[in-house]
């Protein structure tokens, strides 16, 4: 098997339960790479579960998960992968620029270069990349995490709500990141409510109450039917 | 995907002691110096305390022997405690409490989490073996003074003991993470150990607790037991073996410790008793059940008490972990009772506490009323009116602990309390146990600025240890009637004694509970009071008032 025939993500009766609540009935799904997804559903229906799993930070009740061939948590599985979640996680005595430096540098990277620089001029950040995030309001910390998941570099992109909290050029930027990444070869799960997203990717997926009610192709009305968004 | 996996471990040290650098330059001298002044004089005060308490004299042959012969089983209590803790601890993903950006962005990136993670483990068991070795070595010197044999070995054996205890824990929690342990499994594993520890202490035909083989170290200079090596050999390994494999450490269990363990200390310092209490619960994993016990219950009710209909909801979704927590709480209650029946009258305040720990999970409606003020005030209903109503349930669910407690203590064998006096002192136990955890839940944290503070910091001190000792000092008192019936007055029986008791024990809970349904207007009628006195002394004088 080639490179390009090993699934960028496969997931195999993977389910999840929080004692008697089920997060996850048992799921199975394969995702190609260099692929755009959207996940889609109601608040609580596994969206946000799904990607913590793959991403390494939830631990799955069952099942199996492979990254492009490698078992989550391995050292290859995490070089892989990129997580982008919607609770930005930051230092609170680090500056954006030093947030770049160091996660780039535990990336194997080599800091601060011109593609951050570029990121950070796209999300409105550059003026501010002296600062603590700390002192940042909801949305100018969730560029942050934007950066930090884009600086380095990955072949499958986890990205959650990624639109929340950002202002209208915010969301621009966003959408246009997200192509580049994608143009660029790397695969996209994007976990989200916005219709209008959903019919720039290639293919959407709808839980509810963690199963998959849906899997193909969407467009903007399909998504208010399936989850009444 | 970078070439080289994993990146070198030097980047996470090179990137960690810059940041350590940066920080530390942030501390001024004068801050650090406080805070070493701080510690030092806490250091003398409690040394002093406890050599006062201790004394110096010599012990008698039979003094010396008591120590070789049941000092190994009580520091092996101590020792069987901190396994317990430990292994729980790592159950839930500790000790370390790595921080939340750290497991985002350094333990989710493609390094060697064993080389990220020793360090800061390395750190921690550091500052445990240093702390525990003086504490060890303070105990060494406290006991030299009363045994003829050499002092320097009383505190090198001493702290190697106390080290011993503390790497145990330390170790036990390390391995327990790496390997993750089930919580089941941890709390199986230490709970038989604690339980035959005090098996061990209790009775001398149990056989010999493991962990008493700690505490063979600190007698050693009287009675030197190769046996005690073992103990020193299983922390190393437990060490040892852990740091090797605390890559395996969950990462789910990891940030939701990380983000618990900072807020918790902070709770901790401002004595903040009930986000304590909901912090560790949610740290334990601790929480509701989805499902109630008794599923009819889900149906909707009548509306003509919905607070007793609501306590029973919350009761009811109790998770086993609470209701186990309960259940040892009501054995230790009854053992502790039939110790001060027994003529150790110390274990009162055992008893007490332990009934009050376990009301403060009975009135969990009440404190949730108490946690969210505004949703509380909504309610068309007078505040202190609402709170006691939520006591009905709480009351009922501690007469059942008190039940338990009250069946360990009467149960026949050594020490076994007179079912009368237990049928007299059983209702105020349970009443008093409620009204205590109440009462703390009420008061609440100390506010941040207190006006008695500033007045005169002697009253606000002697006020904030009122506040803390007089909730669980209402469910000690509760246990008056055990300790008047344990020596009747000449001319009247055990059970009259404890009626006795029960009398003075009743005053205090009428007047408790008086407080619980007043305090909100007492401190309304205050609050008042002061701003009237604030806008009097700070209004200017009228231009008459200036004329006289």
């Amino acid at each position: 098997m080639s490179d390009e025939d090993i699934p960028a993500l496969e997931v195999s009766d993977l389910t999840k339960d929080y004692g008697d609540l089920i997060a996850l009935h048992p799921l199975d799904l394969t995702i190609d790479a260099g692929s755009s997804v959207a996940l889609i559903g109601h608040n609580g229906s596994g969206k946000s579960t799904l990607l913590r799993i793959v991403a390494g930070l939830l631990e799955p009740s069952d099942g199996e998960i492979e990254i492009a061939g490698w078992p989550i948590g391995s050292l290859e599985a995490r070089a892989t992968t990129s997580f982008l979640p919607d609770d930005p996680v930051l230092y609170d005595d680090l500056s954006v620029r030093e947030h770049v430096e160091y996660v780039s540098r535990l990336h194997g990277g080599s800091g601060w270069d011109d593609y951050a620089e570029s990121v950070v001029t796209k999300l409105g950040l550059i003026d501010r990349v002296d600062d603590l995030p700390s002192r940042f309001s909801r949305g100018l910390r969730q560029k942050t995490s934007i950066v930090l998941g884009l600086v380095r570099p990955f072949s499958l992109l986890l990205v959650d709500e990624p639109f929340v909290g950002l202002d209208a050029s915010g969301r621009t930027a966003m959408m246009e990141l997200l192509d580049e990444v994608h143009s660029d070869g790397a695969s996209i799960v994007v976990a989200t409510h916005e219709p209008s997203f959903v019919e720039r990717v290639e293919r959407s997926i709808a839980l509810r109450d963690g199963e998959v009610i849906f899997d193909g192709r969407a467009s903007a009305a399909d998504v208010l039917s399936l989850v009444g968004a | 995907m970078p070439d080289a996996l994993p990146v070198p471990a030097s980047v996470i040290e090179d990137l960690r002691r810059a940041r350590r650098k940066q920080r530390v330059a942030e501390i001024h001298w004068i801050d650090a110096l406080y805070q070493v002044y701080l510690v030092g004089i806490v250091v003398v005060v409690v040394l002093a305390v406890i050599s006062g308490a201790i004394g110096d004299g010599k012990l008698d042959h039979a003094g010396i022997e008591r120590v070789r012969l049941d000092g190994p089983a009580w520091i092996g209590m101590a020792a069987a405690l901190a396994l317990f803790i430990g292994l729980r601890s790592g159950s839930r993903g500790g000790p370390l409490a790595v921080e939340a950006a750290d497991v985002r962005h350094v333990l989710m990136a493609p390094v060697d989490r064993a080389a990220a993670l020793r360090g800061p483990a390395l750190r921690q068991l550091r500052f445990a073996a240093f702390a525990s070795g003086c504490t060890g070595a303070a105990a060494g010197l406290f006991a030299s003074k009363r045994f003829a044999e050499n002092g320097l070995a009383w505190v090198a054996c001493c702290a190697l003991c106390a080290m011993t205890i503390a790497a145990i824990g330390y170790g036990a929690a390390l391995f327990a993470s790496s390997r993750r342990l089930p919580r089941w499994l941890a709390t199986l594993v230490g709970g038989v150990l604690v339980i035959w520890a005090v098996a061990d202490l209790a009775a001398t035909s149990a056989p010999m607790a493991p962990s008493s083989t700690v505490g063979m170290i600190a007698v050693w200079p009287l009675d030197f037991r190769p046996l005690g090596i073992a103990p020193v050999v299983l922390a190393i390994v437990l060490i040892v073996t852990g740091l090797f494999g605390i890559a395996g450490l969950s990462l789910e269990a990891a940030e939701r410790r990380t983000a618990l363990v900072g807020q918790l200390r902070f709770a901790v310092t401002l004595q903040d008793l009930r986000t304590v209490l909901v912090l560790r619960r949610q740290l334990a994993a601790d929480l509701p059940r989805n499902r109630p016990w008794i599923p009819a219950l889900r149906k909707p009710g009548r509306a003509r008490m919905p607070s007793w209909q609501r306590g029973w909801r919350g009761v009811l979704r109790w998770p086993v972990p609470r209701l186990v927590r309960l259940v040892a709480l009501a054995v230790i209650a009854g053992f502790s009772l039939r110790a001060v029946w027994g003529g150790t009258t110390p274990m009162l305040v055992a008893a007490g506490l332990a009934l009050w720990v376990a009301a403060l999970d009975a009135i969990e409606p009440l404190a949730q009323e108490t946690d969210h003020p505004g949703r509380r005030d909504s309610y068309p209903v007078v505040e202190g009116d609402l709170m006691v109503r939520h006591l009905g349930v709480p009351v009922v669910v501690m007469l059942v602990v008190t039940a338990g407690a009250a069946a360990v203590a009467v149960s026949g064998g050594h020490n076994s309390v007179d079912p009368q006096v237990m049928g007299i002192a059983f209702v105020p136990l349970a009443v008093a146990a409620v009204l205590g955890a109440a009462t703390s839940v009420l008061m609440g944290a100390p506010k941040a600025v207190d006006e008695l503070l500033i007045a005169s910091p002697e009253i606000a001190g002697t006020r904030t240890v009122l506040r803390t000792v007089f909730p669980p000092l209402v469910a000690c008192l509760a246990t008056l009637p055990v300790l008047m019936a344990r020596n009747p007055p000449k001319g009247s029986t055990a059970s009259q004694a404890a009626s006795t008791g029960v009398i003075v024990v009743t005053v205090v809970l009428v007047l408790c509970a008086g407080w619980i349904r007043f305090a909100a207007d007492i401190r309304t009628w205050w609050d008042e009071a002061q701003q009237a006195a604030g806008m009097q002394s700070s209004r200017r004088p009228t231009a008459e008032e200036d004329d006289e």
